[in-house]
């Protein structure tokens, strides 16, 4: 469960932020999950739901989680594809088989909106 | 409705703030800075992630007992509770830290400057080659905690089973090793190396793959090698 830890660092950061925009509450926070990044997002999102509802600041404060497709490079040919169902079986263009995933591993607070 | 962006707000008076930070910022900042610590001490920190009992204390005692006299080792341990692998390390006469987490299933950065701290009180002349962190037995959390290590080495041992790589890519994708241990009892299970290694690649290309037995000592000299060449 470093789930709780991430958004205990999370809520850190919103109340940072609040301080720099001078803001009494949050609205809305979106953040990427990486599919490659080991974090459980149900656990992410009880963790949130639980611990945001505990200050003023986050406590109407709706979290929406992004989760990007993960970009698979072929090591023979170097074409990259998409995917959001786990590495393709094969390169579309040379039909090699060994496709490494590029990045999709990030955790990242990408926008908030504050009232 | 509002016409900045249609929110429900009929006041609108709310901004939007486009943040783009990583929620591992404060962890990363402060692992940097373990590394410059590490760096004045002179070492080189090894990062070590695995299932609970894939045989990671062991490996260091072996370590520490092949290596002991020409290399400085020091470790800093992670558990949940108790004291246990520190004392096991403490009998192979290297300085030694139990970090205990009360909970928490890995280490992060900020514990980890506090056993760096304690480590170097330890140490007569503040010199050290190599520190080794044995992180919670856990193959999921650790992953995601950068500690300010040189290299992370991630294990699994033969009984653990060759499916790790793919079901916990996390912890390979972010690896410089990997290690398979227990070779000793590949006799008595079903372990595809071959199945475990090509999954492996496949997350990382670039990942060194060893593998050894603590008991028959097989395998150790390519590790001992490895780090010899690190604290060159
Ligand atoms: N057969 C065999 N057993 C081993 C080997 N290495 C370790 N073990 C055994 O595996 C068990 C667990 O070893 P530890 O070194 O304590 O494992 P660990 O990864 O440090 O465990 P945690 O710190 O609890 O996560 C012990 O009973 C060891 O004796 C090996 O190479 N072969
Ligand atoms: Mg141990
Ligand atoms: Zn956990
Ligand atoms: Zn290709
Ligand atoms: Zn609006
Ligand atoms: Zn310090």
């Amino acid at each position: 469960m470093h789930e709780i830890s991430l958004v205990q660092g999370l809520l850190r950061q919103l109340a940072e932020l609040a301080r720099e925009h001078q803001v009494k509450a949050i609205s809305k926070v979106r953040v990427e999950v990486g599919p490659l990044s080991g974090i459980v997002i149900d656990s992410f999102q009880f963790g949130f739901d639980v611990l945001s509802a505990e200050q003023e600041l986050t406590r109407e404060a709706l979290l929406e989680i992004v989760t990007p497709p993960i970009h698979y490079k072929c090591c023979f040919c170097g074409h990259v594809c998409l995917s959001s169902e786990g590495v393709p079986g094969s390169c579309p263009e040379c039909s090699h088989t060994l496709l490494v995933p590029e990045g999709g591993d990030g955790l990242i607070l990408l926008q908030v909106e504050m009232v | 409705m509002c016409e900045d962006c249609g929110c429900a707000s009929p006041s609108h008076n709310h901004k939007v703030v486009d943040v783009n930070q990583s929620l591992l910022a404060a962890n990363d900042a402060l692992a940097a800075k373990n590394r410059e610590h590490i760096e004045e001490l002179g070492a080189v920190a090894i990062n070590l992630i695995s299932s609970p009992g894939s045989g990671k204390t062991t490996l260091l005692e072996k370590t520490i007992e092949r290596l002991g006299k020409e290399l400085r080792i020091g470790v800093i341990e992670g558990d949940i509770e108790t004291e246990r692998d520190a004392e096991r390390i403490r009998a192979k006469g290297v300085p030694v830290v139990q970090l205990t987490t009360g909970g928490a299933c890995h280490l992060d950065a900020a514990l980890v400057h506090k056993g760096i701290h304690a480590l170097e009180d330890q140490l007569d002349d503040k010199k050290l080659d190599l520190l080794f962190i044995e992180n919670v037995g856990n193959l999921v959390c650790p992953a995601t905690f950068y500690l300010g290590e040189h290299q992370r080495v991630v294990m699994i041992s033969v009984p653990e089973g060759p499916d790790k790589p793919a079901k916990y890519p996390k912890a390979f994708i972010g690896s410089q090793v990997f290690m398979i241990s227990k070779t000793d009892l590949l006799p008595y299970f079903d372990f595809s190396s071959e199945m475990a290694i090509k999954d492996a690649l496949q997350l990382n290309p670039k990942l060194l793959v060893m593998s050894l037995s603590a008991t028959t000592g097989d395998g150790f000299d390519r590790w001992l090698d490895y780090l010899r060449a690190l604290c060159r």
